[in-house]
């Protein structure tokens, strides 16, 4: 017998050692999503009460952020912005990323007609700049954070259906695969419990860039009032009130800008952790 | 011979299989024709109920394709592959499950023929529960049953695939294909992927398995004596055809096709007063693409003459136990030591 007897020590620390760009991007995203659940306690002051004696005031112990044009406290809108900025991370991304996973699983898996298909609709869709493209169905729908999630939907999902496809198509040619064919299993069996799991790494990864992005988007369509809309705080938003000011109040732009940079920093490192960490073991 | 007949398990008839190679535009809009690899062109066999039959071959002979054909991978495109006398291209829902349970494969990459991101319980469970071969409760002690009886601790069901050696993924393949209680395994290569030193260990279990299972085993192979010793009769392939089947003993022995006798002669002998310098066969395997015409073997074949670039020889069915496809040995099937002692 030949069996290397699996050290329970070695199989305990191989268990726990998460990547650490894992653990730090993770803690960046745990906090970020604490805040945005309950930003009341984080924020010293009301978002959108506006103390008129008080504008355009450079950071100070009482407004460490300084205060924007109406008297309202920087710090206290950018840590309720992360309630909003993280809905836009999930709530523009989760559509376009369940519904690509499964439709490119699909392809993926049936090839032939089904892919050449699916090859054109990406083509066409892929041929027009994201943000123009996106901008034109805000424009359609009307300005708002649902309309804005209703068009990155439409577009954004056939990255991910790309990136699935493409895998499946490998992972299908495997011989795993075809003992499963062999074995009798049906065929959405194969793909869902035997492919998918072996070829979503690629588009969880791309997930959570995606997310990183998501918060730009929103933050740029935000900026041109297409998306969250002026009393709200939402970082766009404010960077676009700041930028008026920012000779003289660069305060009201940059701590959004910076927290924008934080956040989206956050979800590289998880997204380069879970790389790390779902790496097939040979 | 009747009851010989109702023996019979599975029968291959005529089985084609060819694959087109992608073409361009441009080929395709000029009409020119389509290119195939003829893997397979008109394999016919059967195997008995209980027995090993070998299958030996080149690599690129359509050992593995026909492997494939046998468990309904593929589909053949010519002539029918028949499962206790149905043929298994027309078995639908319930009745392909049925045979997809009784005919099992082994692949031959011990790598990538475990889904990598299952536990070795979840794989064989998996089995177990969609053939409904137990009851819920029963399923983990039959996993520990199926990892007894292909010798692997009973720890090995919390592991990943890739925890373990080629050898021991080989056996819980072998495990696999055995949860759901077949009749008949395909193993194709099932050790060329592992160390000589493994390789004797897991063919001794397939062949302990069989005797306590009353399996009937395919054994694809290019080996030659891993074939001789696991097989009770054995089956020469050459460019996607018979050449020669019969007993082994025979077969090895007083081979009749000069294929047969050509591979025999290039296996390494250990004996130097063994050995022989004779070359048997000149060249390489000749493009499935492009076939020869008249017999497959005549661009290699020392022997050859007119009427093998003519007529492609059938396998004899003079002598129905040892067949052989070639003009030379046809009449009156004298074996090709014979013929060489007579020229």
């Amino acid at each position: 017998m030949t069996i290397v007897a699996a050290n329970p020590a070695v199989r305990r620390r191989a268990r726990i050692s998460l990547p650490f760009t894992l653990v730090f991007g993770g803690v960046i995203i745990g906090l970020s999503t604490i805040v945005a659940f309950f930003p009341s306690l984080f924020a010293p002051y009301d978002p959108a009460a506006m103390d008129y004696n008080a504008l355009l005031q450079a950071p100070t112990v009482a407004h460490p952020f300084g205060t924007d044009s109406f008297g309202r406290d920087v710090l206290t809108r950018v840590i309720h912005a992360y309630t909003v900025d993280m809905q836009i991370a999930l709530f523009a991304t989760l559509f376009p990323f369940v519904f690509g996973t499964i439709v490119g699983a699909l392809v993926g898996y049936a090839g032939g007609w089904a892919n050449a298909l699916f090859g054109r609709v990406v083509d066409a869709i892929i041929t027009f700049p994201f943000l123009v493209l996106v901008i034109a169905i805000v424009a359609v729908l009307g300005p708002g954070l649902v309309n804005m999630y209703v068009a990155v939907s439409v577009v954004g999902w056939v990255f991910y259906a790309r990136l699935v496809a493409t895998e499946v198509q490998v992972q299908k040619r495997l011989d795993y695969a075809d003992s499963g064919r062999a074995m009798g299993y049906r065929p959405l069996r194969i793909i869902f419990r035997h492919l998918l799991p072996n070829a979503i790494t690629p588009a969880l990864v791309y997930w959570m860039t995606d997310m990183a992005l998501a918060i730009l988007l929103g933050s740029s369509l935000g900026y041109l009032g297409l998306g969250a809309q002026p009393p709200t705080a939402e970082w766009g938003v404010q960077i676009a009130d700041g930028k008026n000011f920012m000779n003289t109040a660069w305060w009201i732009s940059v701590f959004p800008g910076i927290a924008i940079v934080i956040t989206g920093l956050g979800f590289s490192l998880v997204g380069d952790g879970l790389a790390e960490l779902l790496r097939t073991k040979k | 011979m009747n009851a010989a007949l109702s023996q019979t398990l599975i029968a291959a008839e005529e089985v084609s299989k060819e694959f087109l190679i992608p073409q361009g535009m441009w080929r395709r809009l000029t009409g020119q024709p389509r290119l195939a690899v003829h893997a397979l062109n008109g394999v016919s066999f059967q195997i008995n109920r209980g027995e090993t039959l070998g299958i030996v071959g080149e690599s690129g002979c359509g050992k593995s394709t026909l492997a494939r054909c046998l468990v309904r991978l593929f589909d053949c495109d010519d002539g029918r592959v028949r499962f206790e006398g149905q043929d298994i291209a027309d078995l639908k829902g319930a009745d392909r499950r049925a045979f997809n349970r009784r005919v099992q494969m082994i692949f031959q990459d011990p790598y990538s023929s475990l889904n990598p991101r299952m536990r070795v319980r979840e794989i064989l469970g998996e089995a177990l529960s969609v053939h409904k071969m137990r009851p819920r409760a029963q399923i983990p002690a039959r996993i520990a049953e199926l990892l007894d009886l292909v010798r692997l601790p009973s720890d090995a069901a919390d592991k990943f695939p890739h925890e373990f050696s080629g050898g021991q993924r080989q056996r819980i393949g072998i495990a696999r294909a055995l949860a759901v209680e077949p009749d008949v395994l395909v193993a194709d290569e099932l050790v060329s992927a592992l160390d000589v030193s493994v390789q004797a260990q897991v063919v001794n279990l397939l062949l302990q398995l069989q005797e306590k299972l009353h399996l009937t085993v395919v054994f694809v192979a290019h080996d030659l004596r891993l074939v001789r010793h696991i097989s009770h009769r054995v089956a020469v392939m050459y460019l996607g055809k018979i050449v020669e089947i019969g007993p082994t003993e025979g077969l090895f022995s007083s081979p009749r096709h000069p294929y047969t006798k050509a591979l025999l002669d290039a296996a390494p002998e250990l004996d130097p007063t063994k050995r022989n310098r004779t070359v048997a066969a000149r060249g390489e395997l000749p493009s499935p693409i492009n076939l020869p015409t008249g017999c497959l073997f005549n661009t290699r074949c020392p022997r050859a003459f007119d009427r093998c670039f003519v007529e492609r020889p059938l396998l004899s069915d003079r002598t129905p136990a040892h067949r052989a496809a070639c003009h030379l040995t046809d009449f009156g099937a004298p074996s090709l030591q014979n013929l060489e002692a007579i020229s």
